[in-house]
């Protein structure tokens, strides 16, 4: 029976299924439009998040300093947003004209959605318009309580049309099982298809990895501002405008794998031919690519941290640290990024008995893969660790002992997981990937329990000198755009892993892909397409951070006492 | 300030191109659409056959394989045997050509005995599906010489991707009487007087019955049969719900409760 | 000297230059005690050394103005004019020498990557036959006698698959040596992690039935569905098994459909 689904649906399918764009073709052209939409989406969704928070930051701690980098975001996110609606409009007209059938079938189930859709957007606008307007208005006292709750609200709505939205694409990905393709449209409940199988999971990935993604860009910017910096005053702000992106960036980034564990689940749980797809078929070869992204990712981050130890006073004292850090993280780096399906000459292949290396075959597995990545983010932490307590001397009376509490969490931690990655070469499949979760849980309460006792530990803490923002070498902050770049790229790639296992169809197994371009593309095409989309968003962020700078000149003519 | 911003393009470019080009070193795997849908020019005999079976399973065993409203296919007709060996028989390499063409214009040849009732098959396949049932059917006793030439041929013909052609779910016409030729409803259904009874006539069936009880009976043909017509239980097709689109089924099910 | 050669090593540039022929040798002698690291492998490697390398140079700022001392003085200073010009002529001579051994025209295919056992389709048609995959089982292991297929299957072996996989059916008969992939041995564990449907398609489909995973295929294997009857294949499989003395995976052995 199942074989003779898709023939029905081609025998139903019709000329006026599908539309032509010019040169690039009606697929290229949705791509594009839909992928620049979600990166400017994931940018005012990010932004927010941050910007409250740092508004509380600057609320709680009297600190003028972070009200002001709070409402420069915000600035950002006023250009941001007409361009984000500007290209979703653009995506709404293209799979209007472009994929009519799949539209109306969207449409017909989650019309109301999208009229609810409609509308909080429009909430959320005015909201963004008041919160930035009524910055200045609402500077003291109770106003600026009620001034950071507008924030909030802010949030509320931004995240509430983005579950909307995921509704509609996880759709696509995991209709209910209900659902086939005898199904009319019309018979299908709405709550339904909004809370399927992959709903919560991508919600909460797409929510921690705005917050990355919101960070490593509000980052690039403050490297632009910094390298344009003409005084040392602007230079010290950008700079630790800066620290703070790539602290939010990497700090939830760290997270990020464990959301991205729950939703493979997820999809492995759904349907299991699809989780094959994702991992074992066509797409395997993708996973190296994200281990390259990935590896850039924490080699940058954990770089521009070493680097800025060094305008922190006391931070001698861990240089000679950074060296062997610097080495494990090399090495996971290469461990991850090992193929285990080699690509090799037909010698290579016959002088290896086959397309697996004997030795480094041990290097290609899932065992050894989870220990690397799971090491490389212990890493990264104490990078922070030693980061945040280079300028402090602890003054509680069990700072040497909670210290080796901390390292111990630490031996500890790494025990685990290198005893289950090791173990995991010698039981069955089922067992093994049960282990990925010991690691994981290893991995996550060593950075909670390490986090508390070094909150009660540097309470009060004495300084051993300010930090010297603005003395930052140049080639720091680039660190800071290969960030920004790599995330933006990243976000493209797994974008495509998500829509890609769909396959030959716009709604899995429900509705067929019956148009020319219903073949799943290469990596090499993706790759091609990736990049096109990456450019033409950093191309428009770097117009809205330049307008961003008009405008500053422009006030700053007319009120000279502020800036 | 032209240095900063030319260093930050450089860096830009650079880390996105190296990516770009680390997805290309690697192999380039596409997945594929698997092969019943597209068939292409590349398709063997077997595939063609194997498509063609589905295909005819689908769309023509409800007239097809009855006995009554058409010739049986599959089996013995007339005491000389299925159709590939009796059209082989008949027109030896002819053979093809007229299954296609009974495809394409099914007035031209209607065997003594029936009636003309068959839609053009385009309306609901693309070139070389129409190959593949011929295929099928030259397979069914006969020699199976559609080729790869026909498929080329059928693809620069229909100036279209397989399967576009087709019955059309949304958009297409709300002409209720152009519909009722087009799915073939009056292939069983008699209406204004005239038609075969194998079904309730529509004339007047409005009275009969409510607009929701038509909507079901297209729907659900086998949901509850009309008196009568038990010995013809089970033939309506129920494939009419994915092949017309909402609008095309609420034309036709107004247009048939108004007559009263 | 030994003063000498303490400073050196201490410094960033030789540091640097150090670890990577280091890290160079480190795979060498992976090469050496098991077997050669792919060049493609080689390269990713290196290039992750090289990543490391100039982030350990440069995360320092004393380190980093070290590091680039004797680059700085090797391109401005006029005692080291000769070391500069031959630099000049060197590098775009590797840069060159590199790209030739790229393009220049080879014998051999290049570089790619073939799944072993790629999955099997879910059914395939055997001279117009369906078979469902999923669940066919050898039908000759429910009738007939057992040695009688055995001796058949034997005796086809001997007249068909000697020449490739080999008097032992350890996949070393006389061409063997000329194929690339070698034939399968059956002696090893191989057919013992295969369902007997998995060995019927890869014997009835050959190296041209190979899916898209398995390529760029150049499997001699042929296409056996052309030659022998479907008997005769199970026949064969049933010499394959009981001559090695190992037993197929049966369905539901073992969680899945997967063969790799």
């Amino acid at each position: 029976m199942i074989d003779l689904l898709p023939l029905l649906q081609a025998a139903a399918d019709t000329t006026g299924a599908y539309g032509r764009f010019p040169l690039i073709g009606a697929r290229a052209a949705v791509w594009v439009a839909a992928e620049v939409h979600l990166m400017f989406a994931a940018f005012v969704l990010g932004v927010p998040m941050f910007a409250v928070i740092t508004e509380l930051i600057g609320i709680v701690g009297k600190d003028a300093k972070y009200d002001r980098l709070s409402k420069e975001f915000t600035r950002l996110l006023v250009f941001a947003y007409s361009a984000t609606a500007l290209w979703g409009v653009m995506l709404v007209f293209l799979l209007t004209t472009l994929y009519p059938r799949f539209w109306g079938h969207m449409a017909q189930i989650f019309g109301l959605s999208m009229w609810i859709y409609v509308g909080i957007f429009f909430a959320e606008s005015f909201t963004l318009y008041l919160y930035y307007y009524g910055w200045d208005r609402w500077q003291a006292g109770r106003a600026k309580w009620t001034h950071w709750g507008l924030g909030l609200l802010l949030n509320v709505w931004g995240t509430i049309v983005m579950f909307i939205a995921n509704g509609w694409l996880t759709y696509m990905m995991s209709p209910p099982t209900t659902v086939t393709p005898e199904t009319l449209p019309s018979e299908v409940r709405l709550w339904n298809a909004l809370a399927n199988a992959t709903w919560m999971p991508i919600n909460i990935h797409r929510l921690i990895a705005n917050a990355v993604f919101g960070g490593s860009i509000v980052a690039a910017y403050a490297a632009y501002r910094f390298l344009a910096a003409k005084t040392a005053d602007e230079r010290a702000h950008y700079d630790w405008m800066g620290y703070v992106g790539n602290f939010i960036a990497i700090s939830t980034f760290i997270v990020l794998p464990f959301a991205g564990y729950w939703l493979g689940r997820e999809i492995y749980a759904y349907n299991q031919s699809m989780g094959i797809t994702m991992m074992g078929g066509f797409m395997s070869w993708l996973w190296i690519i994200q281990a390259v992204l990935i590896g850039v990712l924490f080699l940058a981050a954990n770089y521009y941290l070493w680097i800025g130890m060094q305008r922190i006073p006391g931070a001698e004292r861990y240089a000679p640290y950074t060296k062997w850090m610097l080495l494990v993280l090399v090495v996971g780096w290469i461990v991850w990024a090992t193929p285990h399906t080699m690509i090799a000459t037909r010698e290579e292949q016959a002088a290896m008995g086959g397309q697996y290396h004997p030795l480094l075959d041990v290097l290609g597995v899932m065992s050894a893969k989870n220990t690397a990545v799971n090491v490389m983010i212990l890493t990264t932490f104490l990078s922070f660790l030693l980061y945040r307590r280079a300028n402090k001397h602890p003054v509680v009376s069990w700072a040497r002992s909670g210290t080796s509490i901390q390292g111990a969490m630490f031996a500890l931690a790494t025990a685990v997981v290198l005893f289950f990655g090791v173990r995991g070469y010698f039981v069955d499949d089922v067992v093994r990937i049960g282990f990925s979760v010991y690691q994981v849980l290893a991995v996550l309460s060593c950075i909670i329990g390490v986090t508390v006792i070094d909150l009660g530990l540097l309470r009060g803490a004495e300084s051993r000198g300010a930090i010297r923002w603005g003395q930052m070498p140049e080639r720091s902050q680039y660190a800071l755009f290969v960030l920004a770049v790599t995330f933006t790229w990243l976000m493209g790639l797994m974008g495509f892993a998500r829509s890609g296992i769909r396959q030959h169809w716009h709604v899995w197994e429900v509705l067929r892909d019956t148009s020319p371009y219903a073949a799943t593309p290469a990596l090499g095409y993706a790759a091609n397409m990736i990049s096109a989309c990456v450019l033409i968003f950093l191309g428009l962020v770097a117009f809205i951070f330049w307008l961003g700078g008009l405008a500053e000149h422009a006030m700053a003519k007319h009120s000279p006492a502020e800036g | 300030m032209w240095r900063i911003n030319l260093a930050i393009v450089a860096v830009t470019v650079g880390v996105i191109g190296f990516y770009t080009m680390v997805a290309h070193l690697i192999p380039q795997l596409e997945s594929e659409v698997p092969a019943p849908v597209s068939l292409g020019s590349g398709a063997s005999t077997d595939q063609l056959v194997a498509a063609g079976e589905q295909i005819y399973h689908q769309v023509c065993t409800a007239c097809h394989g009855l006995g009554t409203r058409a010739p049986n296919l599959l089996t013995d007709h007339a005491g000389r045997g299925p159709i590939g060996e009796r059209c082989l028989a008949v027109l030896g390499e002819g053979c093809k050509d007229y299954l296609h063409r009974s495809m394409l214009s099914p007035g031209d040849s209607v065997l003594p005995g029936f009636q003309n009732i068959m839609p053009v098959m385009t309306t609901q396949l693309g070139g070389d599906q129409i190959w593949a049932v011929v295929a099928f059917l030259q397979s069914q006793g006969g020699e199976v010489t559609v080729s790869a030439s026909d498929l080329e041929s059928a693809e620069g013909a229909a100036g279209a991707a397989p399967g576009a052609a087709a019955a059309m779910p949304a958009g297409g016409t709300t002409d209720p009487r152009q519909l009722l030729t087009q799915h073939a409803c009056l292939g069983c259904h008699a209406m204004d007087g005239a038609g075969p009874p194998l079904g309730p006539s529509f004339d007047g069936i409005g009275g009969r019955v409510s607009a929701e009880r038509i909507r079901r009976g297209i729907l659900f043909p086998n949901a509850d049969t009309a008196q009568g017509f038990e010995q013809f239980a089970g033939m309506m097709p129920q494939t009419f719900g994915t092949q017309l689109s909402a609008a095309q089924l609420e034309a036709i099910v107004q247009f048939l409760a108004a007559r009263q | 000297m030994s003063r000498r050669l303490r400073e050196m090593l201490a410094h960033p540039f030789w540091q640097a230059a150090l670890i990577l022929l280091a890290a160079y040798l480190v795979m060498a002698a992976i090469g050496w005690a098991s077997a050669p690291v792919p060049k493609s492998v080689v390269v990713q490697y290196m290039l992750s050394a090289l990543a490391g390398v100039l982030i350990y140079v440069s995360d320092n700022e004393g380190r980093w103005r070290r590091f680039k001392e004797p680059i700085h003085r090797t391109m401005v200073e006029p005692d080291r004019r000769r070391l500069r010009g031959g630099l000049l002529v060197l590098v775009p001579v590797f840069v060159g020498w590199v790209t030739y051994q790229q393009v220049r025209p080879k014998v051999s295919a290049p570089a790619a990557l073939r799944s072993v056992h790629p999955a099997s389709p879910v059914q395939i048609t055997f001279r117009g036959k369906r078979m469902d995959l999923a669940t066919l089982e050898n039908p000759l292991r429910q009738s007939g006698d057992l040695q009688q297929h055995y001796a058949a299957g034997r005796r086809i072996y001997y007249q068909n698959c000697l020449p490739c996989h080999g008097d032992l059916l350890d996949g070393r008969g006389h061409y063997a040596q000329g194929f690339n992939p070698t034939p399968l041995p059956f002696d090893g564990s191989t057919i013992a992690q295969l369902r007997e449907s998995f060995v019927f398609w890869r014997i009835a489909k050959g190296g041209p039935g190979l899916p898209k995973e398995g390529t760029p295929w150049n499997s001699a294997m042929p296409v056996w569905e052309d030659f022998l009857t479907e008997d005769e294949i199970w026949q064969v499989i049933i010499f394959l098994y009981e001559q090695t003395g190992l037993q197929p995976r049966r369905l539901g052995a073992g969680e899945g459909e997967r063969h790799d």
